[in-house]
């Protein structure tokens, strides 16, 4: 019965896992950006829906319509302005420059929010649970899954059934011949960061309803994405969906075997995959006939 | 993929270059600070300059750590403003002005023994305090211990700095005085509430693979079982564990009723939550290392009431400072109306810091005479706002023991949630000014 639960809650925490990964798969997908500061942006959410959560007082599933399109215009402003320019000068500048992001979003989270570490209340949400067969199910935890589960679909429909989809699958295939029958490939890109960043924003709330985070959260969080990206394929939405589960199940049913053997279950898992399927569980390959 | 690959290669070679980096950097400190001591042992004992005593004062200001020194500016301020220290040490017939140096440990333990240095060679520091957590405490200790100058810690488990500085019982250090308690404290503060609740005695134990936790596998659970409680450990888990299934089951089916941890308050907060949600509700949760703060509480929300924890220092201890003649709970109340924030046990042990070392440095014939001081904090005895704090006593040299009491929190009426002293058995000059109440009902 403890299996049936381990199952259970770990496919449920891969939805946590994929909600925070499918961002960094759609940007590395579109644009080969690896967004090292992808964590402390879901931080950084987290923090602006305390703010609005506090400030106005409405419930915290409200704060999320403000926080998702404000992290979406913060994506396409920090694409075009930030990301794009080091972009053009090297595909690698961008690491050192998402990494510079994630220092200065820590430190500035420190200045202005203190080392406390927060937590978004949403009561019965984060600590209530329905039974089924004997099993309690969080009702946060499904929450969680339903979104990221509804995030990827919604994503993959937008790519593969709408002009915008298709100018960026364009773009991101060949840059110069999308440019040249008159996409506009820097606006696009601003838009798939826009998104991605959009997704961001309802990680970090999830997180920040899940457990509690401080300034210094952001990298933890950018491990396990990374993971749950890699072992589902880099670049695929299906494969980080099913990557997060993965992931979340071998932290779980490792935990079961013995409680200090759960991460380190998954670091396994990664790297099995990194060495054996490097293209990840579902490669881009597949997902280039959608 | 293999673009991917190329990027981890060159992430990974970027952080082994910032690691060897870090190396160079720290070699140079090190031969800077060989240097450093060469300059130091030539000017010998008469450091400082005359008339004017130095005391340096090492916390973490800021990063993870940063609550710990919330009130430190106030206490500071404050113990400027008393009068041995704006009106100098009276010692025999001279009179010593008082500089105090404050450094921040910015929460890292490098910075920590680096800021300890600066006040000893640049600051000719004649005693150097430190406060909260073993990262700022035992590297701190270790440069005054080196560079010998009379050192005085509280807020870390005496253990941590005992043993985990490498003594045996029953040797001391040269340098280095403490003040705090250790984990026959918890015991003492702890089992007793579990002994007043009405329970089948099994205790479910959440202790992470680091090294508080293993400190409490090793020794804390000892003392448990030896208490007549029978101890369901969860496991030596991960920190920053995300999920939490398989020790709530755990403690679930062994039924366990009581509840103790020193976890990261990230995964106290997950757990909790967790717990929550797949219906464990021990009866009563006695936690260390969490929830010693008012911040902590509010991250939790609701789900923080009637959690049991200890209490060294609060506005109910009934005691008063040697230096402002201010209580314990004058100090607590000038800290809230100043700064608008609420009161924390970090006040009163800061506080002592500075009424140790003037304890100290009026008792002897010469302050600036640092084995002087030195011999004088190991054998001090004194009561002042944090009681009576005794190093003659042991446990062990240099050690000095307080005895915290049993508080749970609750909903507060200026604050959102507030401590109210549940249980005084181990110092009874503390008046309990709540009942038991279990954390789940």
């Amino acid at each position: 019965m403890s299996w049936v639960n381990a199952v259970v809650q770990g496919i449920l925490l891969g939805g946590l896992y994929a909600l925070f990964a499918c961002g960094l798969s759609l940007m590395f997908g579109v644009m080969k950006v690896v967004n090292l500061a992808h964590g402390d942006f879901a931080v950084l959410a987290a923090y602006l829906a305390l703010v609005i959560v506090s400030g106005f007082e409405v419930p915290i599933l409200w704060s999320v319509l403000l926080v998702a399109p404000l992290f979406g215009l913060v994506g396409y402003v920090v694409q075009r302005f930030i990301i794009q320019r080091s972009l053009d000068v090297s595909p690698l500048t961008t690491l050192l420059v998402t990494f510079g992001l994630s220092i200065v979003i820590q430190n500035a989270l420190l200045e202005a929010a203190s080392a406390n570490s927060e937590s978004l209340q949403s009561g019965i949400l984060a600590s209530g649970s329905f039974q089924v067969a004997g099993l309690h199910v969080g009702y946060l935890s499904v929450l969680i899954f339903v979104t990221a589960t509804a995030v990827i679909v919604g994503l993959q429909l937008f790519l593969s059934r709408t002009s915008l989809g298709r100018q960026l699958r364009a773009a991101s295939d060949d840059q110069e011949t999308a440019s040249s029958v008159g996409v506009n490939v820097r606006h696009v890109f601003g838009v798939a960061a826009g998104i991605a960043f959009g997704t961001v924003a309802l990680a970090g709330v999830a997180f920040g309803m899940y457990s509690s985070f401080d300034p210094a959260a952001g990298p933890q969080r950018l491990i396990f994405a990374f993971e749950a990206v890699v072992i589902g394929g880099m670049g695929s939405l299906w494969g980080t969906l099913l990557g997060g589960i993965v992931l979340g199940l071998a932290q779980v049913l490792g935990s079961q075997i013995d409680p200090g053997f759960g991460v380190l279950a998954g670091h396994i898992v990664f790297l099995a995959v990194l060495a054996f399927r490097p293209s990840g569980l579902i490669p881009q390959v597949a997902q280039a006939a959608q | 993929m293999s673009e991917l690959e190329d990027r981890l290669n060159l992430s990974i070679t970027r952080r082994t270059a910032l690691k060897v980096a870090g190396a160079g950097a720290l070699s140079l400190s090190a031969a800077a600070f060989l240097e450093a001591c060469g300059l130091g042992g030539l000017k010998g004992t008469s450091s400082g300059s005359a008339g004017t005593i130095t005391i340096g004062y090492v916390s973490p200001q800021t990063g993870p750590l940063a609550g710990f020194a919330t009130g430190d500016n106030y206490v500071i301020n404050g113990v400027r403003g008393s009068d041995p220290y704006k009106n100098g040490f009276k010692v025999g017939s001279k009179t010593y002005n008082v500089n105090i140096v404050v450094k921040d440990s910015q929460s890292d333990p490098n910075r920590a023994s680096q800021v300890a240095r600066e006040l000893i060679l640049n600051d000719n520091a004649d005693i150097v305090l430190c406060s909260s957590t073993p990262e700022v405490t035992n590297p701190v200790a270790d440069v005054c211990e080196a560079n010998g100058v009379p050192n005085v810690a509280t807020i870390v488990p005496w253990e941590s700095w005992y043993f985990g500085r490498g003594k045996k019982p029953g040797e001391k250090f040269n340098w280095n005085t403490m003040f705090f308690f250790g984990l026959n404290e918890f015991k003492g503060c702890f089992f007793p509430m579990w002994d007043r609740m009405n329970t089948n005695k099994v205790v479910a134990g959440m202790y992470p693979n680091d090294a508080d936790g293993n400190a409490f596998r090793g020794n804390f659970i000892p003392l448990v079982t030896g208490g007549g409680f029978k101890m369901v450990d969860g496991g030596a888990y991960t920190d920053l564990t995300s999920d939490y299934t398989s020790m709530i089951s755990k403690f679930k089916a062994a039924d366990a009723q009581l509840f103790s941890n020193c976890p990261l308050p990230p995964d106290f907060n997950t757990f909790w939550k967790q717990a929550a949600q797949q219906g464990y509700k021990p009866k009563l949760a006695t936690v260390a290392k969490v929830l010693l703060f008012p911040a902590d509480t509010t991250a939790l929300g609701d789900l923080v009431t009637n959690i049991a924890t200890d209490c060294w220092w609060s506005p109910f201890h009934p005691y008063h400072s040697t230096l402002t003649g201010q209580t314990a709970k004058q100090l607590a109340d000038g800290f809230e109306s100043s700064s608008g924030q609420q009161w924390l046990s970090s006040l009163g042990s800061v506080h002592s810091l500075f009424e140790v070392a003037h304890a100290a440095m009026t008792s002897v014939d010469n302050p600036k005479d640092k084995s002087q001081v030195m011999s004088k904090l190991q054998a001090l005895s004194y009561t002042g706002i944090s009681g009576t704090l005794d190093w003659t006593k042991g446990p062990m040299p240099g050690v000095a023991i307080q005895q915290p009491v049993g508080v749970q929190w609750r909903k507060g009426t200026k604050y959102p949630y507030s401590m109210v002293v549940v249980d005084n058995a181990l110092n009874k000059d503390v008046p309990t000014n709540g009942d038991l109440l279990p954390t789940n009902a």
